[in-house]
């Protein structure tokens, strides 16, 4: 009786092994699928979001702020020229090749712009009606010019002909054309921060995952070594060992460049582009805040909007608590640190402080020439606007030039460094994938044949 | 592995929409919004005896809740309550003559601009005055609450003479009969006032303090500043914005020969 039992159990026992092996092997095979397809998830939205913020919104970045600098720029060099009178031949001849060398600026700057708009329909129509916008001001800053040197006046504000054309020009490129280009540079932030905010969860969602799935598929691979060597009374199957440790390699590797993309998407974010977009605002705005200088010695009856509009954006890029433009220079004068506005949270270290030192000089530069136009010293306050104005509001703008260039570095060698770490991991995870897979085989055919 | 996806990105944006707001949602994820306008400036935010509102920024906000796809009602607010609604969260998002400021991006976010206006001289028919500095040794009328009579005085230099009076209805009174020179504030208010009063009173289009009105918002939400944004050049771009400045300020003598989109203020 007991025999025939015995006899009666054994064939399904022996049937039931290679079946086992093949569960085994499949339940491991299947968990290793899991886990490099969520690497491969994981690598595409890091890579992704690398690409989106490093190589779409920077260049982006770089391409309209420069669009709008040159833009800012004709229009101020414009106002010089007509504020120069039968004086400055050669100021004059300066303005006028510094003037064509913007227009090119301006053209290549929209064309890249235009290129790297994608298919984003609003930011194509912006960018169309900028190029288009820019051809109608040629034509009146062109006719501002060519009655300017018809009166021939002294230097100083122009006769009322030529202030009324230069007002349409001006008014076109400060109301129309700057503020689409400004506002293209902060779309690319509106897409870096919604890049950013998806893959600041998504990449560590999947990284966990790939943990779980690595974790579980070295763990089947362990099963399937324990149970081959109880049946078939083999401590070690040194096939699927190496796999085991392949695996583990790979999983290493794996969440670590992952972690490792996380981190460069957070620094190229947070201490690259935010510093070097709001670098590029503040350049813009300081730009034109300069342009408000010589267009408030030009045009005599809106010299107070003039006024009022370079204090407004004096306030936007450093804020101190003033009511007045008097007071603000003051304010400016005293050297404090506590201030807001744009540039507040970015002049630390050593380079903010040249900035701030030469914010200071070029309002202090500001002050001076705002008396000499107030005591009715026109042709004075023309040299100094030309001169010592002129060169304190480059040195302000090459000092933010030199902050924005260590942000940018950092921001490049953040996304560099995320792209290089997953194209190493790629370059070696295929191989791994099929020695895997090949270990595996190895390690069960040969147990699975003796079944034959 | 999609539906994986699915859940795991629901779960992300639920994440994301919570996180920086203290604990106020982002206008974005609402599917009503509560929306702050003037009830007493005619043309730009005035609410009609049968309590529906109409007005400029009125139309504004419209245009932006449709863009946006939200429901949406209206919250009357004066010019002192403005900041407060949207710090307490009774409202999601405030039209009302906001001017975007340095002190007040402090306590609120804004969107925007979408307008700009000047501040303005409101004057007799028969008056001369065209620039701020003519309105030297001449009496201009100060609302309660209002800073505009003081930034004549003090920003830009100019001694006149400030006469304090309750609300904009009894300024005009005073000015049409002589007790004051001219009633200054932003342009757009006064263009509104006169062509409600219908008397002639008209702007000297003196055009000097640009003012920038903003959409406020509750500080942090940046989602829905850029989705506003977003909403304000459009209506630009598809000629709504032109449109509704012809409709209320086109016949009040208000400068509309440039209609552009405004340089943003930026939501970060």
């Amino acid at each position: 009786m007991t025999l025939v039992q015995t006899r009666g159990a054994a064939p399904p026992v022996r049937r039931n092994v290679p079946g086992r092996i093949r569960v085994i092997s499949g339940i491991t095979v299947a968990a290793l699928a899991l886990l490099f397809a969520a690497l491969a998830v994981g690598s595409s939205s890091a890579r992704d979001g690398l690409r989106v913020i490093g190589r779409d919104a920077g260049p982006q970045v770089v391409a309209t702020a420069g669009l709008y600098l040159a833009l800012s720029d004709m229009d101020a060099q414009v106002a010089n020229m007509l504020v120069m009178g039968d004086q400055y031949t050669r100021q004059r001849a300066e303005a006028l090749d510094q003037y064509e060398r913007r227009r090119t600026e301006a053209n290549q700057a929209l064309l890249k712009a235009f290129e790297l708009s994608g298919d984003n329909p609003a930011e194509r129509r912006t960018v169309e009606s900028v190029l288009d916008g820019l051809g109608r001001y040629e034509r009146l800053a062109g006719q501002a010019l060519l009655l300017d040197e018809r009166s021939a006046h002294p230097p100083g504000p122009p006769p009322r002909e030529v202030v009324q054309t230069y007002r349409s020009a001006t008014d076109l490129m400060r109301l129309e054309l700057l503020p689409q280009a400004y506002n293209l540079t902060l779309e690319t932030g509106t897409i870096v921060r919604s890049t950013y905010d998806e893959k600041a969860l998504m990449v560590p969602l999947v990284r966990g995952a790939v943990l779980v799935a690595g974790l579980i598929a070295l763990g089947c691979l362990i099963w399937l070594q324990v149970f081959l060597a109880r049946r078939f009374r083999r401590v070690f199957g040194p096939a699927l060992l190496v796999a085991t440790v392949t695996t583990a390699v790979s999983l290493f590797f794996g969440v670590n460049v992952l972690g490792q993309d996380e981190e460069a998407l957070r620094t190229a974010k947070s201490a690259g582009f935010d510093s070097v977009l709001t670098l590029a605002r503040a350049r813009a705005i300081s730009n034109s805040m300069q342009g408000d200088e010589s267009r408030y010695l030009l045009d005599q009856e809106r010299a107070d909007t003039y006024e009022h509009t370079y204090l407004d954006k004096s306030l936007s890029v450093i804020y101190f608590d003033a009511g007045n433009l008097d007071a603000y220079h003051e304010k400016v004068a005293e050297r404090s640190d506590d201030f807001l506005g744009l540039l507040g949270p970015e002049l630390v270290g050593m380079e903010g402080e040249d900035v701030m030192a030469a914010y200071r000089d070029f309002q202090a530069a500001d002050m001076t020439f705002r008396r000499l136009a107030l005591d009715g010293r026109a042709n004075d306050a023309v040299a100094a606007r030309l001169g010592p104005v002129t060169s304190a509001f480059h040195s302000f703008d090459q000092a933010m030039v030199q902050l924005a260039d260590r942000h940018q570095s950092v921001f490049t060698a953040a996304i560099d460094t995320g792209e290089s770490a997953l194209n190493n991991l790629w370059r070696l995870l295929p191989y791994a994938i099929g020695a895997i897979g090949l270990l595996v085989i190895a390690g069960v055919w040969p147990r699975l044949k003796e079944y034959r | 592995m999609k539906r994986v996806l699915a859940v795991v990105l629901a779960l992300a944006a639920a994440v994301v929409s919570g996180c920086g707001m203290n604990g106020q949602e982002s206008i974005v994820d609402k599917d009503q919004i509560v929306i702050g306008v003037r009830l007493d400036l005619p043309s730009i935010g005035f609410r009609k005896p049968d309590g529906t509102y109409e007005g400029f920024d009125v139309d504004v906000a419209r245009y932006i809740a449709a863009k946006l796809r939200k429901g949406y009602s209206f919250l009357p607010v004066l010019a002192a309550d403005r900041e407060r609604v949207l710090v307490d969260g009774r409202a999601d998002m405030v039209l009302a003559t906001y001017t975007i400021s340095q002190d007040r991006k402090a306590k609120v976010l804004f969107a925007g601009p979408y307008h700009i206006s000047y501040q303005d001289i409101l004057i007799r028919p028969d008056e001369r005055i065209a620039n701020v500095r003519d309105l030297k040794g001449r009496r201009i009328c100060e609302v309660k609450g209002s800073n505009a009579a003081q930034r004549v005085v003090e920003e830009r230099k100019v001694a006149a003479q400030v006469v304090p009076f309750e609300d904009y209805g009894q300024c005009l009174a005073a000015l049409k009969s002589k007790r004051v020179d001219a009633v200054t504030t932003n342009d757009v208010i006064l263009a509104g006032l006169a062509a409600r009063d219908g008397s002639g009173l008209r702007l000297a289009n003196a055009q000097f303090n640009e003012q920038r009105t903003g959409v406020g918002l509750h500080k942090g939400d940046v989602p829905g500043c850029e989705a506003v944004n977003r909403a304000i050049t459009d209506m630009y771009q598809d000629g709504t914005a032109e449109k509704l400045l012809r409709k209320w300020f086109g016949t009040s003598g208000l400068n509309l020969t440039t209609i552009a989109v405004p340089q943003f203020e930026g939501c970060s």
